[in-house]
């Protein structure tokens, strides 16, 4: 029973990923499932929900339809849709049932173009895997249909992969703020605080910055199409932060010398800290603890993650039993983690939380904090 | 490249006349993957002398997780034909058409054409288009023309009718078109009558027309194609004249 989590929870499946990827873009986002997966979606895992509108809708997928191949019907509710709500775009994504069924995304978002005359994309999730997936090809495919190329900002810098699902609210601010500070030119964060307008201006930047790995692919995109490098990580504390800006301004002077990778990571295989989640993110808290606060510490993805880090790194374990067999077995003095990982943590380790929403959802969200550009020295102290 | 499926009744002779074409292909000096699309998983068996490959979902069924190679879930047959079968569920559980969208997502996983560089594929599907797995094969990126097999019995053509209909109805998508007809003579009476008159009516060319011929079974009894046993007989050249005329279509498409 591999993969099997008994004892903690899985993380947001790859349809939340497209939700939040595509929440604020003034899309018409919908998901091809029942009806009352709606707050499966977007309101367990989407903490804009309340206060900020998008166009998220559900199918209402029956099992007769499903039974019966209904194409016909989801066509038509989806152009209803969109002549009455007018989006910018529409975008399909599915669920389970769906790809049992043999659902054709593409062919089905074809169709729905030609008669919306609305652009439409089709995002190939299934509810089976992590919101990684999902949220990566909805902003890689949001960027392949608008961004264009345009008068090259010297000191641009579009911000991939940030969404509430890795960052709490607010930190769009954050990395504008301290992009601000080490004059960078922000062009677009993509996509917490930015609109279709700033992806289309995505192409003038100098240098993009993935601060998870649902941006990697957009970034990936972005250096064949319009030869723009790219720096994974994320600007955690204040001396790393600091450092990480050096490295970005190094590589616009010189961008031959392209080096996405800045974090330290294989530095401290021994380290007895050990810091979990998703790959950057928990690579550049690793990196900003020994910048900041010289203690010594090694990232463990629990997520789909580039090879750079499940070569260098900790390493990638995805499955409970696997993650609970090795922290069994390096018994790290300390573990940083979203609170729920407490329960395989063993007993005699120092649990430092740090709530990932991806993970737990609302249930520790009075307590995310933001370390951009942070002294992060008082949170681990 | 050329992509071709091919759907028909049950037992009204796809596999035969894939198979053929396959050989008849490779003869001709291209390289091809033929794909079987049938829970059965007796597509490719006469490319490969009676020694089977083993279908992908029984490799899942075995092994309990997906194959990382080709060469696991491949045989080379008869004039290096890639064979792949798609295999199916235990009989009477499971989903079978979903079983041919996981094959090939798996294939594309294993960038089946880019490592192999096939001229042509050939996919072999059962009976009719009867749900969304079962139409795979026509969808955007996999065949781009079928070929309907059919004889001049009233059941095969009425398949023949349904699977034209059914191609039909994703006149909107970019899915493959049907080519035509082969035409599997069963020696009944004004066959090529009763078969032209469905293909004037859907208009629809009848692409080749192959014989009812003790070859074949000689052959097959020998695990082996009619291309393969004697590639002079009427029913190989036959299978070559398809074969070549695919070719200058493909030619021209291009």
């Amino acid at each position: 029973m591999k993969n099997v989590a008994r004892i903690i929870p899985c993380y947001a499946a790859d349809t939340s990923g497209v939700c939040s990827a595509l929440y604020e873009l003034g899309g018409l986002t919908v998901v091809h499932d029942a009806s009352g997966c709606n707050s499966t979606y977007s309101t367990h895992d989407e903490p804009r929900w309340y206060d900020m509108r998008s166009k998220i809708y559900i199918s209402a997928l029956t099992e007769l339809d499903s039974v019966l191949g209904n194409d016909e019907k989801f066509i038509s509710d989806v152009v209803s849709a969109a002549h009455d709500q007018k989006p910018e775009f529409i975008a399909l994504c599915g669920s389970p049932m769906p790809m049992m069924t043999g659902f054709d995304y593409d062919a089905v978002a074809a169709e729905i173009e030609n008669r919306s005359g609305i652009k439409t994309i089709a995002l190939h999730t299934n509810g089976m895997n992590s919101y990684i997936d999902g949220a990566s090809e909805a902003l890689c495919e949001i960027v392949k249909a608008y961004a264009e190329e345009d008068q090259n900002i010297v000191n641009g810098i579009n911000v991939l992969g940030l969404t509430p699902l890795d960052f709490t609210l607010g930190s769009d601010k954050d990395i504008r703020d301290w992009l601000k500070y080490y004059n960078f030119e922000c062009v677009c964060t993509l996509a917490m605080g930015s609109t279709l307008d700033d992806i289309r201006r995505m192409g003038s930047a100098a240098l993009n910055l993935v601060v998870s790995q649902s941006g990697m692919a957009a970034a990936e995109y972005m250096l064949k199409e319009f030869c723009i490098p790219y720096v994974c990580a994320v600007p955690y504390g204040k001396l790393f932060s600091k450092k990480l800006a050096s490295h970005m301004a190094s590589l616009i002077r010189d961008p031959l010398n392209f080096s996405p990778f800045v974090l330290p990571c294989d530095g401290f295989p021994e380290a007895d800290t050990v810091v979990i989640g998703e790959g950057i993110s928990a690579g550049s808290l690793a990196a900003a603890l020994w910048s900041d606060m010289k203690v010594e510490a090694k990232p463990l993805c629990t997520l789909p993650s580039h090879s750079f880090f499940t070569a260098k790194c900790g390493g990638q374990l995805t499955a409970e039993e696997d993650i609970e067999a090795y922290l069994k077995e390096t018994s790290p003095k300390t573990v940083i983690a979203d609170p729920l990982y407490q329960y395989i943590v063993p007993d005699n380790t120092r649990f430092i939380a740090l709530p990932h929403f991806a993970f737990s959802g609302r249930c520790f969200q009075k307590d995310m904090r933001s370390l951009i550009n942070k002294n992060i020295k008082e949170y681990f102290k | 490249m050329i992509k071709i499926a091919l759907y028909g009744k049950g037992g009204i002779g796809k596999s035969t006349c894939t198979s053929n074409l396959s050989a008849a292909f490779s003869k001709l000096g291209l390289k091809v993957i033929q794909i079987g699309c049938d829970p059965k998983a007796d597509s490719t068996i006469n490319l490969l002398h009676g020694d089977p490959v083993t279908p992908v979902m029984d490799y899942m069924r075995i092994h309990d997780e997906e194959p990382d190679k080709i060469g696991q879930i491949s045989k080379v047959g008869y004039g290096g034909v890639v064979c792949i079968e798609t295999g199916g569920p235990t009989p009477g559980l499971g989903c079978a058409g979903r079983g041919i969208i996981t094959t090939f997502s798996l294939l594309e996983e294993l960038e089946l054409f880019d490592t192999v560089k096939p001229d042509v594929v050939l996919y072999d599907v059962l009976g009719d288009v009867v749900c969304g797995g079962f139409a795979a094969p026509i969808r955007e990126g996999y065949a781009e023309k079928v070929l309907i097999v059919s004889s001049g019995e009233k059941m095969a053509l009425y398949a023949a009718n349904n699977i034209n209909s059914a191609v039909k109805n994703f006149e909107d998508r970019s899915y493959a078109k049907v080519r035509g007809i082969i035409m599997n003579r069963r020696s009944v009476e004004n066959e090529e009558e009763k078969v032209r008159a469905f293909a004037d009516k859907a208009g629809l060319e009848i692409v080749a027309d192959i014989p009812r011929s003790a070859d074949i079974i000689k052959y097959e009894d020998m695990g082996m194609t009619c291309v393969e046993g004697d590639p002079d007989c009427e029913t190989s050249k036959r299978f070559i004249e398809l074969a070549r005329l695919l070719m200058s279509e493909d030619k021209q498409d291009d």
